[in-house]
C-alpha cells in the first residue's frame, strides 16, 4: 500500500502547483499557489521539481501524520510549526517520523504556509496540473480525515543533519508583516488616472479577496476619461479601479479578459508578497521600471536555481535521490 | 500594418490595433496570435487575441521584451502582405428559450420593446460569429443579434449561472459554458455539453466560428441532453 499523509485538521488546504500555463486563448485563468516564491522554495527545499503538487494552507490551523518516514519543507507566512509537539525550523527540510504529528498553527503577518513532502503528494492533473479551478470544478480541497497518497518512499534516513542544521542552505526568506509595499511597472492605461493617488497613498484589504483578486479601499485613483473598452487581455497583476470606489489587483484565478482600464501591474516578485496579504493588511505601491522589474525576477530566479544546487549538494551527500528532480 | 505595442507589466507585451475597420483589427490581432505562438519563443506561454488588441505572456527569466517585440513587429510585417484566417466552422445550438432556461428573456423583450417571439427570431435568425473565447473558461464571445437597441447588463449580477446558458448583453452574445457567476441578461439554455474537458484545445470552436441557435421545446431537452457540441458539415 502508498504510504499516505492523514489529514487530521484540513482548515484551508488545497493541493497546488506553480498553475496552468498557457491556456489564456481558451479564456483559462494559471491558478496555481498564490506565492509563488515560497511554494517553488518549500519544492526544493524537499528536493523535489518546483512544479511538483504541493499543500497550500490558507489562514486556519492545520495537522497530519504520515504513514511513514517523510521528508519535508515548510515555507510561507510566519505560524508555528511543530512535530509532536517540538517547534522545528521554516525553510529548512525536516524529517517526520511515521506516526509522529505536523501541526501548522496561528498563521500570522501573512496568510499562506506552503508544505511540501519529498517525492510529492499524489494529485489527478488536468491540462498539465493539479492546480484548483473554482470555474472548472477541478481541484483538491482537503477535508478532516481525508487520506493523500506519497508518491515516492523515502530512502531509510536518520542522518542528524536533518535534526541538527549542519549544512547552511541559505535560502532567502522574505519579509513578512501585515504592511506590505508592492512593486508595480505603469499600466496602458495608467494616463487615464493623473492623479498619482495610486503612489501617494495607502490601501487597506478587504475581506471579499480571493484567489481571483485582492480588493483595497482607501482614497482610490480617479478616472478622468471616460468611455467604455472593448475586452481585452489582462495579466495577473492588472490594477483596475472597476467601480471607481475600490482598485481590484488581480492576481492568478482572474479571468483573462476585462473591460476595465488598467493603471499599473504588479511585478511577479510583487504578486508572491501581495499573495500573503489578508483582509485588514495595509498596501502601498511603489513604481518601477519594467527593466527593474526584469531584474528582481531574474535575481529571484537565479537564487532558487542556486539554492536547488545546494539542495542537490546536500542529498546527494547523504545518498538521497532526488525522484522530481 | 497598424499596430501599438506596450509593455504590460514585466511578463506581457499588450498589443492593439489601430486602423480604422475594425474587421480587419480583429483579423489582424487573431492572425498575429496565431503567428506570434507558431514562432517557437523559448518561454513564450501565449497570445490572448480578443477585439483589437492581443496580449501576450511569457516567462521573463527566459525571455525579454525586446525578443517578443521584436517578433511582433517581424510577424506582424510578414502579415502585412495580406491576412489569411483558417477555414470556419459552422455549429448550431439547440436552445429552450424563456420560462426556468431563459428567466430574464421577457424583461429583455420589454426593454427593447419587442415580444419574447420576437427576440427570440432576432435570436435566433442569422449565424453569430464568434470573436474571441473569454472568461469564465472558453465563454463564446460573439457579434450580438441584430436587435435594435444594446441589451443593458443586469443591475445586479448573478451568482451563479448554469452551465449552456446563452445571454446577450450590450450588441454581444455569448454562451456560458460552464457553471460561474454572470451578470448577462439569460435568455435561454442549450442541452449540449459545449466544452470537452478531455480535449486538449477544451472548446471545439476558435474565433472566426459561427454559431446558429435553433429553438427547441423545453420538451426536447431530453433528446440534447449531453451531447457534445460538434460543428456541422459546411
Amino acid at each position: 500500500m502508498a504510504d499516505t499523509l492523514t489529514i487530521h485538521r484540513a482548515g484551508l488546504t488545497t493541493v497546488q502547483d506553480l498553475g496552468r500555463l498557457g491556456r489564456s486563448r481558451f479564456g483559462l485563468p494559471v491558478n496555481g499557489a498564490l506565492d509563488q516564491y515560497s511554494a517553488r522554495v518549500a519544492n526544493i527545499l524537499a528536493g523535489n521539481n518546483e512544479t511538483a503538487p504541493l499543500l497550500e494552507i490558507t489562514a486556519l490551523d492545520f495537522s497530519c501524520t504520515p504513514s511513514a518516514d517523510v521528508l519535508i519543507a515548510v515555507t510561507g507566512a510566519p505560524a508555528e510549526f511543530t512535530v509532536d509537539g517540538l517547534p522545528q525550523p521554516r525553510w529548512e527540510p525536516v524529517v517526520v517520523r511515521a506516526g509522529e504529528t505536523i501541526r501548522i498553527e496561528r498563521i500570522r503577518f501573512g496568510v499562506r504556509v506552503y508544505l511540501s513532502v519529498y517525492g510529492s503528494v499524489e494529485a489527478p492533473s488536468f491540462l498539465g496540473s493539479c492546480a484548483p479551478d473554482t470555474i472548472l470544478g477541478f481541484g483538491r480541497s482537503l477535508r478532516d480525515h481525508d487520506e493523500i497518497a506519497l508518491n515516492t518512499a523515502l530512502p531509510r534516513l536518520d542522518h542528524p543533519v536533518f535534526r541538527i542544521p549542519v549544512f547552511r542552505l541559505q535560502v532567502a526568506v522574505p519579509s513578512f508583516g501585515d504592511s506590505w509595499t508592492i512593486d508595480v511597472t505603469d499600466g496602458p492605461d495608467l494616463h487615464e488616472f493623473p492623479d498619482e493617488r495610486l503612489f501617494r497613498n495607502e490601501f487597506t484589504v478587504t475581506p471579499q479577496s480571493n484567489h481571483i483578486g485582492l480588493r483595497m479601499s482607501g482614497d482610490v485613483p480617479r478616472r478622468v476619461a471616460t468611455g467604455e473598452m472593448l475586452s481585452r487581455g489582462v495579466p495577473v497583476g492588472a490594477v483596475e479601479v472597476p467601480t471607481g470606489d475600490e482598485l481590484l489587483v488581480l492576481h492568478r484565478g482572474r479571468g483573462v479578459t476585462a473591460g476595465y482600464p488598467v493603471l499599473a501591474v504588479v511585478t511577479s516578485v510583487g504578486l508572491s508578497a501581495l499573495g500573503q496579504a489578508r483582509p485588514g493588511h495595509s498596501i502601498r505601491f511603489r513604481r518601477r521600471t519594467v527593466a527593474d522589474a526584469v531584474t528582481a525576477y531574474r535575481l529571484q530566479h537565479n537564487s532558487l536555481r542556486a539554492l536547488t544546487k545546494r539542495v542537490r549538494t546536500v542529498f546527494s551527500a547523504l545518498h538521497v535521490p532526488c525522484p522530481l528532480a | 500594418m497598424s499596430i501599438v505595442v506596450a509593455d504590460c507589466g514585466d511578463s506581457a507585451v499588450a498589443i492593439k490595433a489601430v486602423g480604422d475597420d475594425p474587421e480587419h483589427n480583429w483579423q489582424l490581432v487573431h492572425t498575429l496570435a496565431d503567428a506570434i505562438e507558431a514562432a517557437g519563443i523559448d518561454g513564450l506561454y501565449g497570445a490572448m487575441p480578443t477585439y483589437d488588441a492581443l496580449l501576450v505572456e511569457f516567462d521573463c527569466a527566459t525571455t525579454d521584451h525586446a525578443t517578443i517585440r521584436h517578433t511582433i513587429h517581424q510577424q506582424a510585417t510578414r502579415l502585412s502582405k495580406g491576412l489569411e484566417r483558417p477555414a470556419a466552422k459552422r455549429f448550431v445550438v439547440p436552445v429552450v428559450y424563456g420560462g426556468e432556461h431563459g428567466p430574464d428573456l421577457p424583461i429583455v423583450a420589454e426593454q427593447l420593446s419587442l415580444s419574447e417571439h420576437e427576440v427570440v427570431e432576432l435570436h435566433s435568425g442569422k449565424d453569430l460569429m464568434v470573436r474571441c473565447i473569454g472568461a469564465p473558461v472558453g465563454a463564446t464571445m460573439m457579434d450580438g443579434p441584430a436587435f435594435p437597441v444594446p441589451v443593458p447588463r443586469l443591475a445586479s449580477p448573478r451568482t451563479s449561472v448554469p452551465p449552456g446558458s446563452v445571454a446577450a448583453a450590450g450588441r454581444q452574445a455569448v454562451i456560458c459554458p460552464m457553471r460561474s457567476p454572470g451578470g448577462w441578461p439569460l435568455l435561454g439554455r442549450t442541452p449540449l455539453r459545449v466544452l470537452d474537458l478531455e480535449s486538449e484545445s477544451l472548446t471545439a470552436y476558435r474565433p472566426g466560428d459561427t454559431f446558429r441557435f435553433m429553438p427547441i421545446a423545453p420538451g426536447q431537452w431530453d433528446e440534447y441532453d449531453g451531447l457534445p457540441l460538434e460543428a456541422t458539415d459546411g
